[in-house]
């Protein structure tokens, strides 16, 4: 038993484990794949960004181009000719991040003082070319479109000084292509926060394209740069570029880009989620990164595009949550339904066995009902008359004789009506245990009516032993008798006696003259014992 | 010893460099036509073009192509992502030195023009002997040009390693040659124009080369289908085999390889 139940558990205990093995399973392919999602998202994003980014510049570097082949045409241009020009372009916001275009030139140091001097006459009284320290070339900023605001500044700024502007310019000079510089922070802007945001905030670029000396063939690096007259040039801010940018940013999502491939706050130029204004510094442990690197006139960034906290929602192909509850509940349905299956046997036979065990129970009952009376438990009337004809068979064959007696209460029904039916059936129980007091294991007593009782004694050697039983019976009933609830009741009884084969030799006969007998004894007053006589 | 052969290109390309300024600003009779001016992607790759100097094998070869063809063709320095998007769409003719597979096929036409293996350059701590080695150290990462596509072998560990999110990726080679060198990716897939880069720089000093175990994969002439009609796309081709047969493409990559290297990537 405690085997089998323990095998029951076993396998449902399996099937549970199987099933949440599977659950777990199914969750950990749908975390695994949304994780896949995921990244193609990302990845997706970054290509997006990386795209808009390169064809905005070369959008920047066309319209460099513009100014590059103004001067391609005409050796000389005029201020007021190259700011119309600039003015016609009606740069809109698509290029935002053009802060203007310029144009700077190359400048001897043996022709430093006159260059000095023709632009202090063409109008500029406080014109000078700044740099620190003397250099053999000069690269002064001579014009920057629209010339107003900051770009007034620029005026006579040497951009050769600047090892990363004359990276650019060399880079551009050489390869007769757009070159970009590494980022700059303007010195009059920068806020002296340490924190990179802020440098990032006003970080900048410059874009160069070179300009050649008019008429002259510049296919090779050497001849680009025995001819190189000064550059086109359009300083950048990252921030309004990206700004400007078409196209649907992914929510939840951070894009930074780095100056080169180095990734430090010194290095940031752009930040659309910069960590310091997102809620808890932006740590998300489900941070997701994909890095690229995108090369822009021979310039490399890294694009660093992360995820925030509630990309995974945004995105919104994640359904492991709801794989691991369905499963869960699926995984615990399924063993109860094998616990059921299981046990489902076990109760079934226990119902059976319950249910025969009734079944026999009702059948004993039944048995007992056709042979006994419920009351007194004495044999009824069907099993006294089997009882008398297998005693009258006997008695035939040993030609030996049998007593058979009827015994009626005298003055039961009084009791029945005063006292009740319940104070009778109690007498009547008394009364039967009573009479079997007084009889052998051999001889039968039973109940076939309401107060009227059957003696059968098989074998009787004379008439007087059965008067002797009779009176002995007569004598004990007229004992009072004690009755629960407090009755002290007193009945007598009067029997009638028949003897085998004397007074008859068939049931009925025995029957009807014993009954006879037990009237006559009523008739003559009652409480007494009377042995048939024929008439 | 003197090949005949090759004094006959010689002498031919000789004749035909003297006819050249006549012919540049001219459409030649049956060649291509150009009614319009043609456009040309360039990608910055190793010896193939350089953006820095401007110069390269790609901008030879176009060059010599407008030569040839007489016609006006713009050239225009983009990323190959952008080339290949360009060229699927029909908004860019031509570029040079690109692969084919099954995709390509259906939006581009190819004259080929020489023929190299891809290896793998990796960074000699990792200690990957072999291109296997590398996909199992799930440490190492890859840096991979947007859009390129490699020899079997080659692919085959680029798309699993994307599949484990391996790569880190780039349009242009020079940003993953630095990050090889701080050892934020451990490998990249090269080709034979990009050795000078490598031998010639510190990264010979801590990286090695592995093979792919790959065939050679033929390189040559993209044409936008969408485009270029057939018949151009032919006489387009026609030039490029002319160029092959002439010798001139074996002049330029004798230009950047030695002789050696140069004809076992020309006459495959």
């Amino acid at each position: 038993m405690g085997l089998r139940r323990l095998r029951q558990y076993r396998m449902v205990l399996l099937v549970l484990c199987v099933s949440l093995a599977v659950s777990f399973l199914a969750w950990r392919h749908e975390k695994d794949n949304a994780q896949l999602d995921l990244h193609a998202a990302l990845d997706f994003n970054v290509r997006e960004v990386s795209s808009r980014i390169e064809q905005r510049m070369a959008a920047y570097e066309q319209v460099l181009h513009g100014a590059q082949g103004l001067y391609s045409v005409s050796g000389e241009i005029r201020r007021e000719d190259f700011a119309a020009y600039v003015n016609a372009l009606q740069l809109g916001p698509d290029y935002a991040g053009m802060q203007g275009i310029g144009m700077a030139t190359v400048v001897p140091a043996s022709q430093k003082d006159s260059h000095v001097l023709q632009m202090r006459q063409a109008g500029f009284a406080g014109y000078d070319i700044r740099a620190e320290g003397l250099h053999a070339m000069y690269v002064p900023v001579l014009q920057l479109e629209p010339f107003v605001g900051r770009n007034l500044v620029s005026l006579g700024l040497d951009l050769d000084s600047d090892p990363r502007q004359r990276t650019a310019m060399d880079r551009a000079r050489d390869s007769g292509n757009a070159a970009i510089s590494s980022k700059l922070v303007l010195a009059a802007e920068k806020t002296g926060a340490a924190d990179g945001n802020a440098d990032a905030d006003t970080a900048e670029f410059l874009m160069y394209l070179p300009v050649y000396k008019a008429g002259t063939q510049n296919n090779t690096p050497a001849a680009r740069l025995t001819n190189i007259r000064g550059w086109v040039f359009a300083p950048f801010r990252v921030r309004d570029m990206m700004a400007s940018l078409y196209g649907e940013n992914q929510a939840a999502t951070d894009v930074r880009i780095f100056d080169g491939v180095e990734t430090t706050a010194a290095t940031l130029m752009y930040d659309s989620a910069p960590r310091s204004r997102l809620k808890h510094g932006g740590q998300d442990p489900e941070r997701i990164v994909s890095t690229e690197y995108i090369t822009n006139g021979g310039h490399a960034w890294t694009l660093v595009v992360s995820t925030l906290p509630g990309y995974g929602e945004r995105v919104g192909k994640d359904k492991s949550r709801l794989i691991a509850v369905t499963g869960a509940v699926l995984s615990l349905l399924l063993t109860l339904l094998t616990w059921q299956l299981v046990t489902g046997r076990e109760r079934a036979l226990a119902l059976a066995r319950d249910m025969t065990s009734e079944l026999r129970a009702s059948e004993a009952r039944f048995r007992y009902l056709a042979q006994y009376d419920e009351l007194t438990g004495l044999p009824n009337r069907a099993m006294f008359k089997d009882r008398l004809q297998h005693a009258i068979l006997q008695a035939k064959r040993d030609k030996t004789h049998l007593a058979l007696m009827y015994l009626d209460l005298d003055n039961f029904k009084p009791v029945n009506d005063s006292l009740g039916h319940h104070v009778g059936d109690l007498l009547l129980r008394e009364v039967a245990q009573r009479m079997q007091t007084c009889m052998r294991e051999s001889d039968t007593v039973a109940r076939i009516g309401g107060d009227e009782f059957v003696v059968l004694l098989p074998v009787v050697e004379h008439e007087e032993d059965a008067l002797l039983v009779a009176e002995k019976i007569r004598h004990t009933l007229n004992q009072p008798f004690e009755i629960a609830g407090g009755h002290v009741l007193e009945v007598s009884s009067s029997t009638g006696i028949v003897l085998y084969p004397q007074h008859g030799v068939d049931e009925v006969e025995l029957s009807r003259n014993a009954d006879n007998a037990m009237y006559k004894a009523k008739e003559l007053g009652r409480n007494m014992v009377k042995m048939y006589q024929r008439c | 010893m003197l090949n005949p052969n090759h004094l006959i290109f010689t002498l031919a390309a000789f004749v035909m460099a003297q006819a050249a300024p006549a012919a540049a600003q001219t459409a030649v009779q049956g060649g291509p036509d150009c009614s319009r001016t043609l456009t040309l992607g360039l990608h910055e790759h190793g010896l193939l073009y350089s953006a820095k100097t401007g110069a390269g094998i790609d901008k030879d070869i176009a060059d010599e192509l407008a030569r040839r063809s007489g016609c006006k063709i713009n050239m225009t320095l983009m990323p190959r992502a952008r080339i290949w998007q360009l060229i699927e769409s029909g908004a860019l003719d031509l570029s040079l030195s690109g692969i084919t597979n099954e995709e390509r096929d259906k939006f581009a036409s190819f004259a080929w023009y020489f023929s190299n293996k891809y290896y793998l350059l990796v960074r000699k701590d990792t200690g990957v002997r072999q291109l296997s080695d590398f996909q199992a150290d799930g440490k190492l990462r890859l840096g991979v040009i947007r859009a390129f596509r490699y020899s079997k072998n080659a692919n085959r560990l680029v798309d699993a390693l994307n599949e484990e999110q391996r790569v880190t990726y780039s349009t242009s080679l020079e940003p993953l040659y630095k990050v090889l060198s701080s050892n934020s990716i451990q490998g990249m897939i090269i080709e034979p124009f990009d050795y000078s880069q490598v031998s010639n720089t510190s990264i010979r000093d801590f990286t090695m080369i592995i093979e792919t175990r790959d065939p050679s994969i033929p390189h040559g002439l993209i044409m936008s289908n969408k485009s270029l009609p057939l018949k151009e796309r032919e006489k387009w081709s026609a030039l490029v085999a002319e160029m092959r047969t002439d010798g001139t493409m074996l002049r330029i990559f004798n230009k950047y390889f030695d002789p050696q290297l140069a004809d076992s990537m020309v006459n495959f």
